[in-house]
């Protein structure tokens, strides 16, 4: 479907430039008759919001970027906003790839901005972010929770096709992710990963040869409460991890040689934190 | 902040006191994961120590410390470092090794200086007192994560366990990365500075707390 074949670096600078993306999609939920509804969707560009019928009283919105991915210069942006009390599920319809960018046009900007008002909560599950060879993303997520609202959160990024055998040297990627609460940060992690990173990807204190990392965090007042319930998954064979809850957080972290091996752990110990299935769109 | 051409000579001394292995802060007991890295065989040696700490200081925990410093050295907002700081931590035994280290920092150096400020972590407290010295903004950055790395390789001199003159040597080979890093902060530890690339090392600060046996606090 959106799973397109990627234009390697080769193929884009043979072919005319095609038009950058500027895309932007926001969603809006309020509480009516104590039940969360969609209010309001806005849509531009390549980005798109869906709500798939779903048997559970909680939304799910998924997000999409019809252009299939993300190369230097393009912009997108997702944003979400839930009303107090709202409860919603948001991800992505598949994984997101940032290709190779050129020089010249800068790395791709992605912005994913989430507000939720009091007794909220939003499961913000994207599925993860593929990085080709020579990408260049620079992405930052923000997520406002106000009062005692709840926030599940992962990200997860792979680096490099491995069905192809490809081993990155040229990268510039930013991932900044912050949480607050009511304006004050409680979780804030701002990766980077280069041609410097991977030029030492054994390094003990780096990414041990792993070519897939993950974070999963639970942003509530209980959140430190389910620390007993994870710590056992993070025993799983091939997936480095370990988890640790303080402060009203939760935060599971973890790393494999395969990326599907991450995926799978990242959904036991997201099915596990939920007591439900996981949105459709992850199927694994 | 107007940076000082030359480093005032009493000045330096106070900050050399400040961060010396004889100010009461508490640091022996902490090892910022690395008592993990070392009891699961991933730190076996010297270069391996100057590997990973070198990495913490280059791009990992250090350098987002070192960025809080200059930013409040620099006059930015205590209270929101403060914030950030803890929102930084990637585990809640780095988190407190910050909190315990400061509370202990300001502790004295609120009775020496007659100054009242609360409780902050390690590199706010520092970055703050620092203020009223005549020091070039480097000068503060780079003796703050020397003393940082320094009371590492006392932890793992013992645990490894490594010789004195090693660990030495140790401290010596960092001296390039810290020197870049201040340089590179004094100039602009705006958010393109805040940055961190080691999920290994964070993962080791939060294992730790679930190790069996352990000496060390973090």
């Amino acid at each position: 479907m959106l799973d397109r074949t990627a234009p390697g670096h080769a193929q884009i600078s043979a072919q005319p430039r095609r038009q950058r993306v500027d895309a932007r999609a926001a969603a809006g939920f309020a509480l009516r008759d104590g039940r969360t509804v969609l209010q309001r969707l806005r849509q531009q560009g390549s980005a798109k919001a869906m709500l798939p019928r779903v048997h559970r009283p909680e939304p799910e919105l998924v997000f999409l970027n019809t252009a299939g991915g993300l190369t230097g210069g393009d912009r997108i942006g997702f944003d979400l906003d839930l009303a107090p009390g709202t409860h919603v599920v948001a991800t992505t319809q598949t994984a997101e790839r940032a290709y190779a960018s050129l020089p010249e046009t800068g790395p791709a900007a992605m912005t994913v901005r989430i507000t939720a008002g009091a007794g909220a909560r939003i499961d913000w599950l994207p599925q993860e972010t593929i990085l080709f060879e020579r990408a260049a993303l620079h992405r930052r997520t923000e997520i406002d929770l106000a009062g005692d609202a709840a926030c599940l959160w992962c990200e997860s990024v792979v680096l490099g096709r491995e069905a192809m055998g490809e081993t990155l040297q040229t990268l510039d990627f930013r991932d900044t992710r912050v949480i607050r609460r009511d304006g004050v940060p409680v979780m804030a992690e701002p990766l980077r990963l280069t041609g410097a990173t991977l030029a030492r990807r054994e390094a003990a204190s780096g990414l041990g040869g792993a070519r897939a990392l993950a974070t999963i965090a639970l942003i509530a007042p209980d959140a430190p409460d389910l620390l007993g319930r994870v710590l056992p998954l993070c025993a799983t064979a091939g997936v480095t991890a370990s988890a640790s809850g303080w402060d009203g957080r939760l935060v599971i972290r973890g790393l494999a040689a395969k990326p599907f091996a991450l995926r799978r752990w990242m959904a036991a110990v997201l099915d596990e934190l939920r007591g439900r299935p996981l949105p459709r769109v992850w199927t694994i | 902040m107007a940076s000082p051409v030359t480093d005032d000579p009493q000045d330096l001394l106070t900050l050399v006191q400040w961060l010396s292995p004889s100010f009461p802060l508490g640091s022996f007991a902490f090892s910022h994961g690395l008592e993990h890295a070392i009891s699961s065989g991933v730190i076996r040696d010297g270069a391996a120590l100057a590997d990973w700490l070198g990495d913490l200081v280059s791009h990992g925990s250090g350098r987002c410390d070192a960025v809080l410093l200059a930013r409040v050295l620099a006059g930015g907002d205590p209270a929101a470092a403060d914030a950030l700081a803890r929102a930084l931590a990637a585990a809640p035994e780095r988190s407190r090794e910050s909190l315990v280290q400061g509370r202990a920092f300001l502790a004295t150096t609120n009775a020496i200086l007659g100054t009242d400020w609360p409780e902050m972590v390690l590199p706010v407290a520092v970055g703050l007192q620092a203020r009223r010295l005549s020091l070039a903004p480097e000068t503060v950055i780079g003796l703050y994560l020397q003393g940082f790395a320094a009371n590492l390789v006392l932890g793992a001199v013992r645990l490894i366990p490594l010789g004195q003159t090693e660990g030495q040597k140790v401290i010596a080979r960092l001296a390039p990365a810290i020197a870049a890093l201040a340089a590179e902060l004094a100039r602009d530890p705006g958010d393109g500075a805040l940055w961190s690339a080691t999920p290994l090392a964070d993962l080791a600060a939060m294992a730790h707390e679930h190790q069996e046996v352990r000496l060390f606090r973090s």
